[in-house]
C-alpha cells in the first residue's frame, strides 16, 4: 500500500502481496462475510420465522420444521434429531449417524415431503433428496457442553458462561451440503433469486436456522429432564453460542478447482479496502464505531480458544499486536489525511499479518454504504469459464507465465521438500487426502491441484516451442497441459485466481486454505486440532431468528462488551 | 485422458444431458473404445486442411478441444471438416463453447444431420438413430448467421446405472487404494 495523495488513489493491494497462502491463512471475516450479507438481508427485508413443527420426544428424538418467510419465497429447515450411541459418534464424512441431521426445502413441506425426508436425511450420502431440496447438513453435540448445559437449566440454574465460552457451541455441523449434492437444486436453479445471488446463501441460512434449533431442543431436553424446576436458557447466554463447525481436507481443493470464483471473494474485500483506505475524512460516529469494535475484537480475541501450538503462537502474537494497535489509535487522529490509510500502513509496517488481516476487515465497518454493494460482484455466474482462446501464441503465454507465475518458476522443483506432497481421493472411502509422496504408493493417483508446480512444467514445455506457433497447435501435442493453460488464460483478467504458494510442499499448511474459505464465510475463532482439519464457530453473539427485528443485525460477530465471559 | 480433457469430457457430457441426449453413453462408449490408445494417436494430425487422426479414426473430444481452441479460424469463414470420427454428437458442447467465444451460432454436420447452437441452446435438424451414431466419415464445423427451432436446456439430466457403472470403471481408476500408513498420514 502507497500513501494516498490529493491525485493519486490508493490502489488495491497487490496479489503478490494478498495471495501468499500465511496470509490467507489469517482471513478474519468481514461485512463481506457471507453470514454477514444473509443477516443484513433478513433484516433489511424484515424476514419472518416460525417453527409449525416441533415433535420431539422426551428422549431427544423426533423432527422440526423451521420457516424463514423471505418477502416472495418461504425456505423451511426440516431437523431430525436423533438418539446417538457415543461409539458411533464421529466429525469425519465417513460416519454414518449423527446428532442431528437437516435439510433446508425450497417452500413448506408436506407430509409426504416429511416422510420422505425422513427415510433419507438421516442418512445423508446414503440418501437421496430432490430439487425441493437446497442443502443437506448433519452435526453433532459437543457432548461435555450439552450435558453441561442440559444439567444446569434442569437444576434450575443457568449455565456457567465460561465453559460456555471454553467451547462456543452446543453443536457442531460436519458438512453442510449444497449445489446439487446428493440430488439437491443445482445453483443454478435458485442463482437468479436475489436472496440467493451472493454465494453459499442457502448453506447460511441452514446453519441460522439449525442454531435456533439445537437451543429449542437443548431447552426441550432440559424440561424434560428437569420438570418444574427446569428454567429457561438466558437469552443473553443463548445467543453468545454459535454452530461449530468441523472442517476437514474436503474443503481444501474448492479454492484451487473455482479459480473465476475465489477471484471474484478476494477481489471484493480488496477493492473494498481500497475504497475505505480512499476515504480523506472520518466522521466522529465512524470513528467511535471504529473504537468500539477494536475494544469488542479485542475481547472477541480473549475468548477465542485452542490448543494448536501454532494456532495458541499466532493468538499470542495478535493479542500483543492488537494492544499495540489499541495505543497507536488512541494517539492518532483519525479524522482527516485518508485516516484509515495511514492506519493501514502503520499496521503494516509495524505488526503482523493477523493483524494486518483484523485490521482490514475492522475498518471496512463504519463504511457499509461504500461496501456492501460489493457483495452482488461475489458470485460467478459466468458461463464459459472453460473456453481456451487457442489462438494465443506461444511467446504471449510465456509472457503471462512469467508475468503471473514467476513465483512458481523461481522454486527449485528437484529438491524433494517441494514436491514431497500429493493429493489424492482414496478409493476406500473417497475422501480427498493429501499423501506423503515418498512414504505412500499414491503419485500415480495425484489429483490437479498443484498449479504451482504445473505451471513450472508447462512453462518449461513451452521452452521447446516457436514463439510464434499457436497455443492451439501447442495443446494438441500437449494436453496434458490444458488444465494450467486454462488458469493462466483465466489469471490474465482475474489477478485473485491463483495461490502464490507451492501445494505440495513439505510444510503447507491446509488449515491456511481453510480458514480462507471459512473467514469468507463469515466464521470466526479457528481453532485448528491438526495442520488439516479445523473446528470454528459460525454466527456466534448472532441475533436469533425472532430477535433480527430489534437486535444488532450486523455487528454481531463483536461480542459486547458488558458480557465479558472471560 | 489428461485432467484437463477429462473436465472437458464432463462439461460435455453434462451440455448434453441439459438437452436430454446420450452424453453420458457415447462418453462410455469412447473411453471404452479407446482405452489402451495414446491420446495422439486419436488426436488430429495437423490442424489445417481436413483433420484425420494417425490411426484414421479422430476422439471427439480432443478434436472437439482443438476445435474450440481454434474458434477465431472460423469467425473468417473457415470450415473445419473432420475425417473418420466416432461419437460425433460429443463434438457438439465444443461447438457451443466456440459460440459463447464468438457470440454467434456455430453448427455441426454430418450425414443428414445439422445442430446448430449459441452455447445456451440448441437447435437440431435430423432423425435420432443418426444423431447417436458412433462413427461419421466426414463432419463439418461452421459459423451459422442463426438458429431456429431453439431447444432450451433442462437443469436435471438422467444417468442410468449401466452407464453409471461404465463410468465408474474408469473414475475408480483415479482413486488410491488404502493402505494401513496412507490412512493414518492423510485422513482429514
Amino acid at each position: 500500500m502507497k500513501a494516498a495523495t490529493d491525485t493519486t488513489p490508493v490502489a488495491r493491494r497487490d496479489p503478490a502481496t494478498v495471495m501468499r497462502l500465511a496470509r490467507l491463512g489469517s482471513m478474519h471475516q468481514s461485512r463481506l462475510s457471507f453470514m454477514r450479507v444473509l443477516t443484513r438481508r433478513m433484516h433489511r427485508e424484515n424476514w419472518r420465522f416460525s417453527r409449525p413443527n416441533f415433535d420431539i420426544d422426551d428422549n431427544g428424538v423426533g423432527y422440526a420444521v423451521y420457516c424463514a418467510h423471505s418477502p416472495q419465497n418461504t425456505y423451511s429447515l426440516v431437523a431430525f434429531a436423533h438418539d446417538l450411541p457415543v461409539e458411533k459418534r464421529s466429525d469425519r464424512v465417513i460416519a454414518q449417524a449423527w446428532d442431528a441431521t437437516f435439510t433446508l426445502f425450497d417452500g413448506v413441506p408436506d407430509t409426504d415431503d416429511i416422510n420422505r425426508l425422513s427415510q433419507n436425511i438421516p442418512l445423508q450420502e446414503a440418501g437421496r433428496v430432490t430439487q425441493n431440496e437446497l442443502s443437506v447438513s448433519r452435526a453433532n453435540r459437543s457432548v461435555r457442553l450439552w450435558e453441561h448445559v442440559v444439567s444446569s437449566l434442569c437444576a434450575g440454574q443457568q449455565p456457567d458462561r465460561q465453559q460456555v465460552a471454553a467451547v462456543g457451541y452446543l453443536m457442531r455441523t460436519t458438512a453442510v451440503y449444497g449445489s446439487g449434492k446428493l440430488g439437491a437444486a443445482d445453483r443454478e436453479l435458485i442463482a437468479d433469486r436475489p436472496e440467493f445471488a451472493a454465494p453459499f446463501q442457502a448453506e447460511m441460512l441452514s446453519v441460522f436456522l439449525t442454531r435456533a434449533f439445537v437451543r429449542d431442543l437443548v431447552q426441550h431436553m432440559a424440561d424434560a429432564r428437569g420438570g418444574a424446576r427446569s428454567v429457561k436458557l438466558d437469552p443473553d447466554i443463548a445467543r453468545a453460542m454459535g454452530i461449530g463447525n468441523s472442517t476437514g481436507l474436503g474443503m481444501a481443493p474448492f479454492i484451487l478447482n473455482h479459480p473465476q470464483l475465489f477471484n471474484n471473494w478476494i477481489l471484493a474485500r480488496e477493492e473494498a479496502i481500497a475504497r475505505v483506505c480512499n476515504v480523506v475524512t472520518a466522521s466522529t460516529d465512524e470513528i467511535a464505531l471504529f473504537h468500539e469494535l477494536l475494544a469488542r475484537t479485542v475481547l472477541s480475541v480473549k475468548l477465542w480458544h485452542t490448543e494448536h501450538p501454532v494456532q495458541l503462537e499466532k493468538l499470542a502474537s495478535l493479542q500483543a499486536d492488537l494492544a499495540a494497535l489499541k495505543t497507536c489509535v488512541s494517539a492518532t487522529d483519525l479524522t482527516c489525511n485518508h485516516p484509515w490509510n495511514r492506519l493501514y500502513l502503520w499496521v503494516e509496517n509495524n505488526l503482523g499479518i493477523d493483524a494486518q488481516e483484523c485490521l482490514a476487515s475492522l475498518m471496512l465497518e463504519p463504511y457499509g454504504y461504500l461496501v456492501d454493494e460489493l457483495e452482488t460482484h461475489m458470485a460467478d455466474n459466468t458461463a464459459n469459464t472453460f473456453h481456451i482462446n487457442g489462438a494465443m501464441p506461444i511467446d504471449q503465454l510465456s509472457s503471462l507465465l512469467q508475468k503471473h507465475y514467476y513465483w512458481a518458476l523461481d522454486i527449485d522443483w528437484n529438491a524433494r521438500k517441494n514436491y514431497a506432497r500429493a493429493w489424492y481421493v482414496s478409493a476406500e472411502k473417497l475422501e480427498p487426502r493429501l499423501g506423503e509422496r515418498f512414504k505412500e504408493p499414491i503419485a500415480n493417483y495425484e489429483q490437479p491441484l498443484a498449479p504451482a508446480r504445473d505451471a513450472a512444467r508447462l512453462f518449461a514445455s513451452l521452452r521447446n516451442w516457436p514463439a510464434e506457433s499457436t497455443l492451439a497447435e501447442f495443446l494438441l501435442h500437449h494436453p496434458e497441459h490444458r488444465h494450467t493453460v486454462r488458469r493462466v488464460q483465466i489469471i490474465s483478467h482475474a489477478p485473485y485466481a491463483e495461490i502464490r504458494d507451492n501445494t505440495i510442499s513439505a510444510d503447507m499448511l491446509p488449515i491456511d486454505m481453510l480458514r480462507c474459505k471459512l473467514a469468507f464465510f463469515g466464521a470466526t475463532h479457528f481453532d485448528p486440532r491438526s495442520d488439516r482439519w479445523v473446528r470454528i464457530c459460525m454466527y456466534a453473539n448472532a441475533p436469533y431468528p425472532e430477535e433480527l427485528s430489534n437486535h444488532d443485525a450486523d455487528y454481531w460477530p463483536y461480542p459486547q462488551l458488558e458480557e465479558s465471559g472471560s | 485422458m489428461s485432467w484437463g480433457l477429462a473436465n472437458e469430457a464432463a462439461y460435455c457430457i453434462r451440455w448434453l444431458s441439459a438437452f436430454e441426449l446420450p452424453g453420458p453413453t457415447l462418453l462410455a462408449d469412447l473411453l471404452e473404445l479407446n482405452d489402451g490408445l495414446t491420446m495422439a494417436e486419436v488426436s488430429p494430425v495437423s490442424l489445417s486442411g481436413t483433420w484425420y487422426g494417425a490411426a484414421n479414426r479422430l476422439c471427439p473430444v480432443i478434436t472437439g478441444a482443438a476445435m474450440s481452441d481454434n474458434a477465431l479460424q472460423l469467425q473468417s469463414g473457415n470450415v473445419f471438416v473432420l475425417q473418420n470420427i466416432t461419437q460425433p454428437l460429443l463434438l457438439v458442447p465444443f461447438a457451443g463453447s466456440a459460440a459463447l467465444f464468438l457470440d454467434t451460432p456455430v453448427a455441426i454436420k454430418w450425414q443428414g444431420v445439422s445442430l446448430t447452437t449459441d452455447g445456451r441452446v440448441l437447435s437440431i435438424d435430423g432423425d435420432q438413430e443418426t444423431l447417436n451414431v458412433e462413427f461419421a466419415d466426414t463432419v463439418a464445423c461452421t459459423v451459422e448467421a442463426s438458429l431456429a427451432d431453439r431447444i432450451n436446456p433442462i437443469v436435471r439430466g438422467e444417468l442410468d446405472d449401466a452407464c453409471k457403472k461404465r463410468l465408474s470403471v474408469f473414475a475408480n481408476r483415479t482413486f488410491a487404494p488404502a493402505t494401513e500408513e496412507s490412512r493414518r498420514l492423510g485422513a482429514g
